[in-house]
Formats: C-alpha cells, sequence, structure tokens
C-alpha cells in the first residue's frame, strides 16, 4: 500500500495539445475574463466571469449555465502565476482539484499541458462516477427530447 | 435494500485496492490475504465480501480453503468512464482551439500562418 501512496497516476488527468498561435495570444485567451468567458466549460455553455483576478492567492469564480438552464458555480484560487509559462489553480468549490496548466513556445505555435490532480483516488473516482451518472442523465433527456419532438409530429 | 455494490464502490478504498493488487497474480486465500494488512481478519473478509458483492472478487471454494479470485474484467467499467471523462476534457481544450484560431484570424487575417 506504501509504494501507491507516492503515486498519483490513479488521481490524475493529463492533456496536452499544440494550439496553432504565439504564445501571447494563447497567454491572453486563457487569462482575460472576457476571453475565457466565451470559450471555458463544454459544448453548448456559457459563462459569467464573478472574479478573475490572476495572481497568486487571487480568486476565479465563474458560473457556467449549462444549455438546459442550469447553473453550475466554480470556485478556484490561482496558487502560481508565471507569465506566459505556467497556471496553477486550487479548484474549491467540488469536485476539488489541482489544476496545472504549462505554456511552452513553439515557434509560431503553442504547446500546452494540462494537468489535473485530484486529492485521492476516492474522490477521482466519486468524479468518474458522477460524470458517468451525468452522461447518463444526458443521454435520456436527449431520448425524452426525441420522443417529444415524435409526439408532436404526429400531432 | 443495502446500498447498491458497484465496481465503483469496490475501488473506492485504499484497503480494498491493495486486496485486488495482491491477489490480481494469484488467487489467495483470506488468512494469507489478511497477513499483509495491519488489520484484523474480520476487517479483511468484511472488505472482501463488498469486493465479491461488486463482482470483482469470486470466492473458489478448495478443500477446506476458499480462495479469493480477482475479477480483473470488471475494472475495465471504469477504465472506460475515465476515458469518457479525458474525453469531456479534452473537447474542453478543442473549444480552446477553436476560440484561439478565430481570434488569431481576426487580428493577423488570413494569410499568416
Amino acid at each position: 500500500m506504501e509504494k501507491q501512496k507516492s503515486n498519483t497516476a490513479d488521481r490524475e488527468l493529463l492533456l496536452t495539445r499544440i494550439l496553432d498561435a504565439p504564445i501571447e495570444l494563447v497567454w491572453e485567451v486563457w487569462t482575460k475574463p472576457e476571453h475565457i468567458a466565451l470559450w471555458w466549460g463544454p459544448d453548448g455553455f456559457t459563462n459569467t466571469i464573478e472574479e478573475m483576478d490572476v495572481q497568486p492567492d487571487g480568486e476565479w469564480s465563474l458560473v457556467m449555465h449549462g444549455p438546459d438552464g442550469t447553473d453550475y458555480k466554480n470556485k478556484s484560487i490561482f496558487k502560481e502565476i508565471i507569465p506566459y509559462k505556467k497556471i496553477v489553480y486550487d479548484h474549491i468549490s467540488g469536485p476539488r482539484f489541482l489544476a496545472t496548466i504549462e505554456f511552452e513556445s513553439r515557434g509560431n505555435q503553442t504547446f500546452i499541458s494540462w494537468h489535473m490532480l485530484f486529492e485521492s483516488a476516492e474522490q477521482f473516482i466519486q468524479v468518474v462516477k458522477t460524470f458517468k451518472a451525468d452522461e447518463g442523465l444526458k443521454q435520456n433527456i436527449e431520448k425524452l427530447n426525441a420522443y417529444l419532438k415524435g409526439v408532436r409530429i404526429h400531432k | 435494500m443495502k446500498a447498491r455494490r458497484d465496481v465503483y464502490q469496490a475501488i473506492a478504498d485504499p484497503t480494498r485496492r491493495a486486496i485486488i493488487h495482491i491477489i490480481a497474480d494469484e488467487p489467495q486465500n483470506i488468512t494469507s490475504i489478511a497477513e499483509r494488512f495491519d488489520m484484523s481478519q474480520q476487517a479483511i473478509s468484511l472488505h472482501v465480501k463488498i469486493l465479491t458483492d461488486c463482482g470483482l472478487v469470486v470466492i473458489k471454494q478448495q478443500g477446506r480453503d476458499r480462495f479469493c479470485k480477482a475479477e480483473l474484467s470488471k475494472l475495465s467499467e471504469v477504465a472506460e468512464w475515465i476515458d469518457q471523462y479525458r474525453l469531456h476534457w479534452e473537447s474542453r481544450l478543442d473549444k480552446l482551439e477553436k476560440y484561439v484560431a478565430k481570434l488569431k484570424k481576426e487580428r493577423y487575417g488570413k494569410t499568416k500562418k
């Protein structure tokens, strides 16, 4: 059990991507509320940025508005900000995780790595399980919508 | 009805994950599993009971011994949902990528690559 404790593999996600834009632009899009409001969140969501104080201990509060009208409040605290290099934030509203986003210039492109570390494997499993439940719910709603459409056509 | 048992509940506990780890290579009886832990055999038995309820462990009677065998295929259900969760975040990066591309076009025009 001890050797598993130091290992974070069972409670983390790592995504990487090369963006076809210079690092200055990518940094701006990530750190300015007027930009982040336009791309944050899952497909079909809009956002209201209530606070975005991009500095260590700065608060970041936003509300994601789901396509079905549900609001999701998110609160984070920025931990580390190194311009054009690194952003670390602690997502303190549930599910709790620490996100580290690193930026690296590759000519006119930008390599971005996005790491999310959950507090514990238990929490991570819970998140995945909740996500599974939500996906199931979403599919149910889609089914219901398809069904209602059918009903309307037959009227 | 008792609490719903599923594979997520099975692995949501470090002791249970460790038990799966121990019996993944070869089946073992409760006594030899319990020897590896700093807790009573009863406590380990309870964890094994939860694991069997969740379908992750199968008990095989061999003579007087009861061997615990791991059903690892069950774990793929979790792996599948972790993949789905990862895809969810990938799609959020897609949005960032599209937004950056749009902004770049607006600022620098179409010709600059």
